[in-house]
Formats: structure tokens, C-alpha cells, sequence
């Protein structure tokens, strides 16, 4: 007797099979950027900075653990109820970035952040008088910063405070975002961006564990909730023509850049299988010498790194 | 959400880097931007296909060399099951795992051959000779062989002593195709084979 599936039925077997969605690891994300950054570090040109960057990881983490902890206290995802039925009905973002109402806590983790990397030695003297200078600002004007990093403006942005507001912000997003159940963030329309906080994605990465082995993952820039999007596909514009790879010769085999025939754009893509420490922000930050000879290309990148930005008004 | 009206697709160039966050906090670029001139980058290409060996029609992804530009030579250097297709979510049997080897050997069939009745040899032999060949030895056994009627008068119109075996990874249009041709010539023995 035959069977045949109904188109229905085929979907639902595609949903489960393939996990969608890689909710982060609030235990271990941002210690393990951290560990990732100072390997990079070693012998690498932009040493001091991917060094900076660990010490701002490791704030991360403590910031982390700490609101983590007073999320569950509050049941912060249990009183999310209404809002979740909403985000799945309207395919849209659960914790929309753009337009969220922050609570002010999320600027005592700025203020800790700064407060301990001012007080670290090693780095230069701007490094110090920028978290000072964080440290002193009024509310508002952080703020409005924030909400200039959240939209990826290019101008307007302050981009000697920036990594360190946006490190802030990750810390608020990742905690809500890691408090949450993997069926509570949905699949939504625009494949582009994190279904959690509509946010784009930094990089992809190939994973190699057994439940995600081969399959690609966006990572997102804010909360770094991971979605699945099918590989040889534009994460920009979702065409599958003219996809190219591109390495540097003799450099590592784990991080390659995904460029689009179609809208000339790349976004760098990790393979786990070749290098299972790859880290989508550590490694990404870490390739800049790929981004340069990119742009040389003429292949411009899809969205930023969040540990460095560029102001295009300077 | 992102303003993708003023949003603009980044440039990192020297010159960009020198108002980015690492230059402003005091951190110098210039090493890294000197270095890029001893980098050149090498381009790859994955290529999505079936596995052409047997009726599971398994996805694969063909790894190349080259960007597949007109002065550049494109070489298969690797295949994989791919791991998105939902027939074998990146699995491949002995057979299929051998396909670069099927692509590379020195024996693969590049044309039609022809070996003569009672030779042992196999020579060259041109696309049209081998259709007409084809054609004209059908139509010998057809006109032979074609049976219009039973002895006891009903219609059959059938050709029993000739029978097709044809592609085993072929989609449902080139099924409905074959099903097409060969009924109607009559023949009754044809198979799309997973079995090779």
C-alpha cells in the first residue's frame, strides 16, 4: 500500500529533525570568548586589543552569572507568557532589541565593566580615561548610544566607548535570552536575523557536536542565540548563485568568508570540524586581515563585529 | 530593528580602521595592515547535486578550487553528504563516499563505446552512429517481434524482446518521460533500478 506524506506532514519532520534553534550556554559563553581571545592573542598583530577584549569577556562572565542569577530569582521567563503567545503569532523577534524598555540595570553592568578594566594594567592610557569617561556620563547620552549600536548605525556612533556599551548590552540580552526555553523563540520570516532580538548576526558557524553536526548556524551579535540557516545560501539576501569561499592562504582552514555573486557581500563562516575552539565573535574579531582583503575584493561586510566599530563621519 | 535605509555595508580598509574603536582607544593597526600584503586569498565553491547511483538520490556538496571565472581551471577536490538535504542529512553510503574517485578515475566513460559482436574490444564511436545504431536495431527487433494481437484476437500491441533499464536518480519529470517513450513503443519491461 502506498504511503504519501502530505506537504504538512513533510514540514513538521523537517522542523524537528534539524535543531532550528542553540539557545547560549550562560555557564561557559563568554568565559569561553575570553579563553578564545588570549589563545588568538598569542603572536597575532592585533595581540594587545584581542587581549582587551578577554579582559572585557571575562567581566562578561561575572556580569553574567550574577544577573543570571537574580533572573531566576524573579522568574523572568515564566512572566513572559503573553508575550511569548504574541512573538509566535506574529513570527516576530520574542525580545526585540530596537524599542525594548531596558531596565537601568543594564548600565550598572556597564559602569562594573568599565570599573574593572580601568583598574587593569597593560593597556594604554585611552583604554583608562575611556571607562572613566563611561563611568561619569550621564544616563541619557549612554542611552542614546545604546540605541544607535542596537539599530547598527554607522554615524553618530561613539566608537571609542562602543565596544564596551555594546559588551554591556550583550550581557543584558544574553541573560534574558539564556533564561529562556528553546521552544519559547520561534522560527520567523526574515531568516536574516536573530529570531530572540531581531538582531543580525556576527558570523556563522558550522557546528561538529552530534546533535548539530553539518549544520550551519547564524550567530547573533547581541544575545548570541544561534538559528539554523541552510549552508552555500546568502545570509544577506538568501540567494544560492554565485556563493564563493574565501581563505588566506597558509592561514587557518576554520574560518573562511561567505561571499554573494548577487549582492557582494560576505559574512565570514567558522568550521567547528576544523578547529572545535572556533568562537563567532573571538574569531571573527580575530580575522580582520581576511576583512581587508575583502574590501580589497570588493566585498563589503554584511553587519560588524560588536567589539569594533567604525564611525564613518571620522 | 536595523535602519536599513541608513544602514550601509561595511568597508574595513586602513584608512577606515584609523577611526574604529581599536585606533581611538590607543591601539595601533599599522602591523596588521603591512602584514595583509604577504596574505592572498584562495577562492573554493560548493556545489549542491544528487548521487547518481542509486534511487535514495541522496544530496551531496562537491567542494572545487577556483571560483569557476573563465582563466581559471575549476577541480572537484572533495565531496561530502550534505548535510541539509532532508533524504540523508549529510550521510553517504561506501558508494557514494568513493564519488571523487568515480570523478577522477583514468577509466571513467567520457563517450560512446562500441564492441563489436564476438570482439573483445571497445572502440570510439560517434554520438550519431551510436543513436543510429540504436535506433535501427530496435526498429529490426520491433518490426520482428511486435505483437499486435493474441491467437485468440484481442489487442496487445506489445514488444516483449526488448526491454530498458534506465536512470536510477532521475526525477519525476524524467520518470514521466521514459514512462512516455517506452509505452509507447510498446515495450513492457522497463526499470528505474535502485540497485546498481
Amino acid at each position: 500500500m502506498q504511503r504519501i506524506l502530505d506537504p504538512a506532514r513533510i514540514e513538521a519532520f523537517a522542523a524537528t529533525s534539524v535543531p532550528r534553534i542553540r539557545l547560549p550556554d550562560p555557564a561557559s559563553l563568554f568565559a569561553r570568548r575570553g579563553q578564545r581571545l588570549r589563545t588568538l592573542a598569542e603572536g597575532h598583530s592585533l595581540g594587545d586589543y584581542l587581549r582587551l577584549m578577554a579582559a572585557v569577556a571575562d567581566g562578561q562572565q561575572v556580569a553574567l552569572d550574577a544577573l543570571r542569577a537574580a533572573l531566576v530569582a524573579e522568574q523572568f521567563a515564566q512572566q513572559l507568557g503573553r508575550q511569548i503567545e504574541l512573538a509566535h503569532e506574529h513570527r516576530m523577534p520574542l525580545l526585540q532589541a530596537a524599542g525594548f524598555p531596558r531596565q537601568e540595570r543594564w548600565r550598572a553592568i556597564l559602569t562594573e565593566l568599565c570599573t574593572s578594566i580601568a583598574g587593569a594594567p597593560g593597556f594604554p592610557a585611552g583604554v583608562r580615561s575611556v571607562c572613566e569617561r563611561i563611568i561619569a556620563s550621564p544616563g541619557a547620552g549612554i542611552e542614546t548610544q545604546a540605541d544607535l549600536l542596537i539599530a547598527a548605525r554607522t554615524s553618530g556612533v561613539d566608537a571609542q566607548a562602543a565596544p564596551f556599551v555594546m559588551a554591556a548590552l550583550q550581557v543584558y540580552w544574553a541573560a534574558m535570552t539564556s533564561s529562556l526555553q528553546m521552544s519559547d523563540v520561534t522560527q520567523i520570516d526574515v531568516p536574516g536575523v536573530c529570531p530572540t532580538c531581531g538582531t543580525l548576526p556576527v558570523s556563522s558557524i558550522v557546528r561538529s557536536d552530534k546533535r548539530s553536526q553539518g549544520y550551519r548556524y547564524l550567530h547573533c551579535g547581541l544575545c548570541a542565540t544561534e538559528w539554523h540557516l541552510v549552508r552555500i545560501t546568502c545570509s544577506q539576501c538568501l540567494t544560492t548563485e554565485g556563493i564563493v569561499y574565501h581563505s588566506i592562504e597558509g592561514g587557518s582552514a576554520a574560518v573562511r568568508a561567505e561571499s554573494c555573486g548577487q549582492c557582494h557581500t560576505y559574512r565570514k563562516i567558522l568550521y567547528q570540524e576544523k578547529d572545535p575552539e572556533v568562537e563567532p565573535v573571538a574569531d571573527d574579531l580575530a580575522s580582520l586581515a581576511l576583512d581587508l582583503l575583502m574590501t580589497e575584493e570588493g566585498l563589503h561586510r554584511g553587519s560588524g563585529n560588536p567589539l569594533l566599530w567604525q564611525n564613518t563621519e571620522t | 530593528m536595523t535602519d536599513l535605509t541608513r544602514r550601509q555595508f561595511l568597508k574595513i580598509t586602513g584608512a577606515t580602521l584609523a577611526g574604529s574603536s581599536l585606533a581611538l582607544l590607543g591601539f595601533s593597526a599599522s602591523v596588521a595592515i603591512a602584514e595583509v600584503r604577504e596574505f592572498k586569498l584562495s577562492r573554493t565553491t560548493e556545489t549542491r547535486n544528487t548521487c547518481p547511483y542509486c534511487a535514495v538520490a541522496c544530496g551531496i556538496v562537491m567542494y572545487s578550487l577556483g571560483d569557476g571565472s573563465k582563466n581559471a581551471k575549476a577541480s572537484i577536490i572533495h565531496i561530502e553528504g550534505d548535510p541539509d538535504h532532508p533524504v540523508n542529512r549529510g550521510t553517504l553510503c561506501p558508494k557514494g563516499a568513493g564519488l571523487l574517485d568515480f570523478v577522477h578515475s583514468p577509466s571513467r566513460l567520457l563517450r560512446p563505446e562500441y564492441r563489436a559482436p564476438g570482439s573483445d574490444k571497445w572502440q570510439p564511436i560517434s554520438w550519431d552512429d551510436a543513436l543510429g545504431r540504436i535506433a535501427k536495431l530496435m526498429k529490426e527487433d520491433r518490426d520482428a517481434n511486435f505483437v499486435a494481437k493474441t491467437p485468440t484476437g484481442l489487442t496487445v500491441n506489445r514488444w516483449l524482446t526488448t526491454a530498458m533499464l534506465a536512470a536510477s536518480a532521475s526525477s519525476n519529470e524524467v520518470g514521466y518521460l521514459t514512462h512516455k517513450v517506452m509505452r509507447s513503443f510498446g515495450v513492457l519491461a522497463f526499470d528505474n533500478q535502485a540497485r546498481v
